[in-house]
């Protein structure tokens, strides 16, 4: 090993102080130290993966032109309704590519269910979209229903619907409050939760969970409707709409909520089948497609009701749609309790159960869309394949499609307009 | 205690020995599927509510697009597009459900595509909602979309190697560990196949235009299969 004399030594520019560097270069007669890239000079590579991009897309994304620079939101972004990474590439505020980064969450579901019987399926699903449990019960009860050949009593079938539009009450509640938390207002997202507490109570009481209801069963429900579930279920109906017209006086005509969601994001009919964005988030853009009406389940050709559509596509059309499905919601609950049968709410069925081969398709609409399943049966106690389609997954597309040219801030308000659960996306 | 009796349903009250719920529509639909892709079909067949036949890998992004462009379809909604594995020896699928207004039947078209290099045509320039479709197909199951522009692992990690939904991935569980019956087969050790698992043919990384290079050399004693799992 050879050692360098410090007299010797020649100075690595690294180490050079800069006003050294600079008084060198001034008695050398060189001028200032040039710099490239301005005031940023260096910070161009930050956020680039440091492997080659594996795809065209991924090298447009990473690709940066000159005044472009890429910003990372997440995974642990308050508004990002989970945990989700979005990098966007901007130019100055305005907004020229997102790529969304998805996994945070990913807990393999469909791996569990496959090695799971069919009546434990149906706790697996729960946590996947965690503001519409019945409802990711709902389509694996179908599908298993078709399966095993099997239909519920109807007097479950009318407590499902019951539960599954309770659901969707409260779901569309939080998106409310969850949009105008967004845009910086505190106080919608409190009367969301109060009004959320009271259907979950009452949920709680028929179920005997909070959040992850587990209630739905092969050929019907856990429990039947109890007192304390229709005396709150009553107490609950006495004053919804008076709660859901408060928080409509709080948001609707609001100047800053109006100003941010009016005309942002705007998705048109086409586009939105196309990006396979479907439920509220598709009939605010003009397409009455809704499965309950499109494709009927359970008990919905029943009950009387029409497909709730917004014209302008845009995140104030999202959000009248929610608030129109909550009304929605509540008179298919008033019919559902008019015409509720009596009788058994679980057909009898064996503990584990082994259908013959054989495949099934359920769908459901859930708050965010068409929530289906596809199982496959080989004849054993667990189904071979269980595929989950979440519609915040799919519709998460939309926004690298809609976002660019509008303002870095606008990205999270137009993101909770679609309403995404991170639980669903990430499966 | 009347209900806790009740009997099993007679086997017309059966699902799949149901009627279609609107069999003249759904009956036009698998007549109209015969006569204008009658080359293409294969086992046709229906249930309660679904309409279902095969295609061959090839030819399944043309009749996907009969399927959609056709106004006697009118299919203008996919509605899932899911891949199947049928296990080591067999094949994998990718299953596309699809929608129309003009009929009441949902309709599957299933593909089978080989395991050993499982590639399939994309659909995203049908509908650009497949893109997540398929990329959540590439990341679980491996099966490459030829002409994706954005084929690349969505949930798992970009330096992951295995293909977890495919029935060799075997799951590392406690209950493993535990001799007690009841256990799932697939979770005791002694019934892994690994030496199979570790032999399994690796899927080709579609080539990215000009920037495609050759996958990196392995380490010497590394394999395709996923490390990370115990041996």
């Amino acid at each position: 090993m050879t050692t360098i004399d410090p007299e010797t030594r020649i100075p690595d520019p690294i180490e050079l102080d800069e006003a050294e560097e600079a008084r060198l270069r001034a008695a050398a007669g060189l001028g200032p130290i040039p710099r490239e890239g301005g005031e940023y000079a260096g910070f161009e590579s930050v956020g680039i993966p440091d492997r080659p991009p594996q795809t065209d897309r991924e090298r447009d994304v990473y690709t940066l032109n000159e005044g472009e620079m890429l910003i990372n939101l997440g995974p642990q972004h308050p508004s990002t309704h989970g945990v989700m990474r979005l990098v966007v590439k901007v130019r100055g505020e305005v907004i020229v590519d997102i790529d969304p980064v998805l996994g945070y969450l990913h807990r393999g579901i469909e791996k569990l269910c496959e090695n799971a019987t069919y009546t434990t399926v149906l706790t697996y699903v729960d946590p996947m979209d965690y503001l519409s449990s019945m409802h990711n019960e709902h389509a694996p009860a179908i599908a298993f229903e078709k399966l095993y050949g099997i239909k519920a009593p109807p007097r479950a079938e009318y407590i499902r619907a019951l539960v599954v539009e309770l659901n969707r009450v409260f779901s569309h509640g939080l998106m409310m409050g969850f949009l105008a938390l967004d845009m910086g207002g505190l106080t919608p997202i409190l009367y969301s939760f109060i009004n959320r507490d009271e259907v979950v109570d009452m949920l709680s009481a028929i179920s005997g969970q909070r959040m992850l209801f587990n209630f739905f069963r092969l050929g019907g429900v856990n429990w039947d409707t109890n007192d304390e579930f229709l005396s709150r279920l009553g107490t609950w109906r006495s004053h919804v709409l008076d709660n859901v017209l408060m928080n409509e006086r709080m948001i609707t005509e609001n100047e800053i909520f109006t100003t941010r969601t009016k005309g942002m994001g705007v998705l048109t009919g086409d586009e939105a089948i196309s990006l396979g964005v479907t439920g509220p988030n598709l009939r605010a853009s003009g397409v009455p497609f809704d499965i309950r009406k499109a494709h009927p389940y359970s008990i919905y050709n029943e009950l009387e009701f029409d497909i709730i559509t917004q014209e302008s596509g845009d995140s104030y059309a999202r959000y009248l749609q929610r608030i129109a499905e909550i009304k929605q919601s509540i008179h298919l609950i008033d019919q559902i309790i008019d015409k509720m049968p009596h009788g058994p709410v679980q057909a009898q069925v064996p503990g584990i159960i082994r259908p013959k081969p054989g495949r099934a398709y359920g769908a459901v609409e859930s708050p965010r869309g068409l929530y289906s399943v596809y199982a496959i049966s080989d004849g054993g106690p667990n189904p071979y394949r269980f595929r989950m389609r979440d519609p915040s997954f799919i519709s998460l597309q939309a926004l690298p499609k809609i976002m660019p040219g509008r303002l870095l801030a606008d990205t999270m308000a137009v993101m909770a307009s679609f309403d995404p659960v991170m639980g669903g996306v990430d499966k | 205690m009347e209900h806790v009796r009740r009997p099993r349903p007679t086997a017309d009250a059966l699902g799949r020995r149901c009627p279609l719920s609107a069999p003249a529509a759904a009956g036009s639909l698998v007549r109209l599927v015969t006569e204008r892709l009658g080359s293409d079909l294969e086992h046709l067949w229906t249930d309660e509510d679904t309409v279902e036949f095969q295609v061959e890998a090839a030819r399944a992004v043309d009749v996907l697009t009969t399927l959609r462009d056709d106004p006697d379809f009118d299919f203008f909604m996919l509605a899932d597009e899911a891949a199947v594995d049928y296990g080591v020896g067999s094949h994998l699928e990718v299953v596309y459900h699809l929608f129309s207004w003009k009929h009441p039947a949902w309709l599957r078209v299933r593909a089978r595509v080989d395991r050993a290099d499982p590639r399939i045509g994309t659909v995203t320039h049908l509908w650009e909602g497949a893109m997540f479709h398929e990329r959540e197909a590439y990341d679980m199951m491996g099966i490459v979309f030829e002409g994706n522009r954005d084929l690349r692992r969505i949930y798992m990690s970009p330096d992951y190697r295995s293909f977890p939904l495919r029935k060799d991935f075997i799951l590392p569980d406690d209950a493993a560990d535990s001799p007690a019956a009841g256990v799932n087969p697939l979770e005791r050790p002694e019934t892994w196949d690994l030496a199979r698992f570790r032999d399994a043919p690796a899927v080709a990384v579609p080539a990215i235009g000009e920037r495609g290079g050759p996958p990196p050399a392995l380490e010497s004693g590394e394999t395709e299969a996923d490390t990370s799992r115990p041996r």
